[in-house]
């Protein structure tokens, strides 16, 4: 375990020294939440109830998707996972006495954490400017719900990367379709539960929306109850079950071949 | 002449990279026209439940999205290049660039165009003219405007790709930069009137995307004045003109890192 804590330690100072990039790439997050925010004010604009919301919720909700995306979405592993296996670089995890994916959820990890120090304070800013009515009211369930995300975002984003092992040259169009669902189908745009019954239904039955949208409802006072999390945690257990299986299908076909 | 066959040699070499991974161009494909059937299908929904978002209608908020990606999508297409240019930067690569007898500027935007787009470009050319026929009955003279603002908004992206790779030039540590703007422009994926002030003249005048997207579609639409059109044309090659300066500032300013 303090092998991890010291790869913990060494990619949080790492992140320091690009420090233009990463107060970019924290720009480029608050870009994407004004899209929403200026569509959405523009709606209420005309009315005061939209599908249910108000335009306090809805504002409330939007900020808060801000800071459960950084926390669930920030994930370095997917840019470097495919690449390492790739080019062959996977050989230097292979031959030390280090879990290769560990390895890489403790780096996401530290990433995590410089998000949601950020993330906070935008969202201060944010919430000064907009100033809406935040109603928040976390749980034991809302706190479970969104360790299972992060579990659940890591696990898919490395099973849909495992296509490296078998087609490399697919890699980054495999991830773009996961991403492009993840796009439209986790809550971060707007609430789920705006969508018809049997869609809302529908989604449940796929890992996204127990990413932004259930922990976000959860800690906004909606009723997110035990079943759930239930399916929260069986989706974890379908991902962490065929990534195991696929990616110990991978090292056997892996060859090293970019040395 | 010899710019014109060295670029359609580039040209050439792309497609045919292009169509050599047929998965690779069948999932991007895919994955892309899904991405806007997506967002197309939320705005229609919102359609449902709301009569007019920020004064627009449904069909006139659909139609500037798709406006949105005809531009975003050619743009993308012939300056795929300016997306592999910090790498070029930084190893040393962009000194072989510059030793050879062709204008580093064109090499740098247009040497790696990404002819999975043009499939996407078909198909959505097809959706325009269907959904202008039947729901924006344009006349002749704002058919023209249009294509005349099409233009327009093609020199602004010209200017704005220029502005990256010098930006590239000068700050070695940056390799967001090109995907800020790529957010920056998702920011009018709605017309640039949803947004406040300041906002709004921010990404209409400032970093004018709102001009490159929004102004097309209100063309058609017939909600843009001549003067609006004029200022447009002046505004979009007084920027270009100066992104060629900033070049060429940044070229002399180029120490070739790492060779």
């Amino acid at each position: 375990m303090r092998k991890y804590f010291t790869v913990f330690a060494i990619d949080w100072q790492n992140q320091f020294i690009y420090r233009l990039n990463f107060i970019l790439w924290r720009f480029r997050n608050v870009l994407r939440v004004l899209m929403t925010y200026y569509l959405w004010i523009s709606i209420f604009s005309s009315q005061t109830s939209v599908f249910g919301y108000t335009k306090e919720q809805m504002i409330a909700y939007l900020l808060l998707a801000l800071f459960i995306s950084s926390l669930v979405t920030s994930s370095p592993s997917n840019d470097n996972v495919g690449g390492e296996v790739s080019n062959g670089t996977l050989n230097n995890f292979l031959v030390k006495p280090i879990g290769y994916l560990r390895y890489w959820f403790t780096r996401d990890l530290s990433s995590k954490l410089i998000n949601i120090i950020f993330a906070v304070g935008e969202i201060s800013l944010l919430y000064i400017i907009f100033r809406p009515s935040l109603y928040v009211s976390p749980n034991l369930i809302s706190l479970l719900l969104l360790v299972s995300a992060v579990i659940i975002y890591f696990l898919l984003g490395k099973l849909a990367i495992s296509i490296v092992f078998w087609a490399p040259e697919n890699t980054w169009g495999f991830m773009f379709t996961i991403l492009v669902l993840m796009e439209m189908f986790t809550g971060l745009i707007f609430p789920l539960d705006l969508l018809p019954h049997w869609a809302f239904s529908t989604l449940q039955f796929t890992p996204f929306p127990y990413l932004i949208y259930f922990p976000l409802a959860s800690i906004i006072g909606k009723p997110v109850d035990l079943r759930i999390l239930l399916q929260s945690f069986v989706w974890m257990g379908i991902l962490y079950y065929l990534l195991k299986k696929v990616w110990a299908k991978g090292l056997k076909t892996y060859s090293a071949s970019g040395i | 002449m010899k710019i014109f066959k060295v670029t359609l040699r580039y040209f050439i070499n792309s497609l045919e990279q292009n169509i050599s991974g047929p998965t690779v161009f069948l999932l991007f494909f895919t994955s892309k026209l899904l991405r806007y059937a997506l967002f197309m299908s939320f705005l229609y929904y919102l359609g449902t439940g709301v009569k007019l978002i920020g004064g627009y209608t449904w069909e006139q908020m659909l139609f500037f999205y798709l406006i949105f990606i005809l531009i975003d999508t050619i743009v993308q297409m012939f300056f795929r290049e300016v997306y592999r240019f910090r790498s070029l930067v930084v190893t040393g690569g962009f000194d072989m660039v510059l030793a050879k007898p062709f204008p580093p500027l064109v090499r740098c935007l247009l040497g790696g165009p990404d002819f999975i787009d043009l499939g996407v470009l078909v198909i959505l050319s097809i959706v325009i003219i269907y959904f202008t026929s039947v729901y924006i009955h344009p006349s002749l003279s704002q058919t023209l405007s249009f294509f005349l603002m099409l233009s327009n908004a093609f020199i602004v992206a010209t200017a704005f790709h220029i502005l990256v790779l010098a930006i590239g030039i000068l700050t070695l540590s940056v390799d967001h930069l090109v995907m800020v703007y790529r957010d920056l422009t998702a920011l009018v994926r709605i017309p640039v009137d949803l947004f406040t002030e300041p906002v709004r003249s921010l990404i209409t005048f400032v970093i004018p995307v709102g001009l490159m997207f929004t102004f097309p579609a209100k063309t058609l639409l017939g909600l843009l004045s001549p003067s609006l059109i004029l200022f447009s044309f002046i505004f979009a090659i007084c920027y270009l003109l100066f992104a060629l300066k900033f070049w060429h500032f940044a070229l002399r300013r180029y120490s070739s890192a790492s060779s």
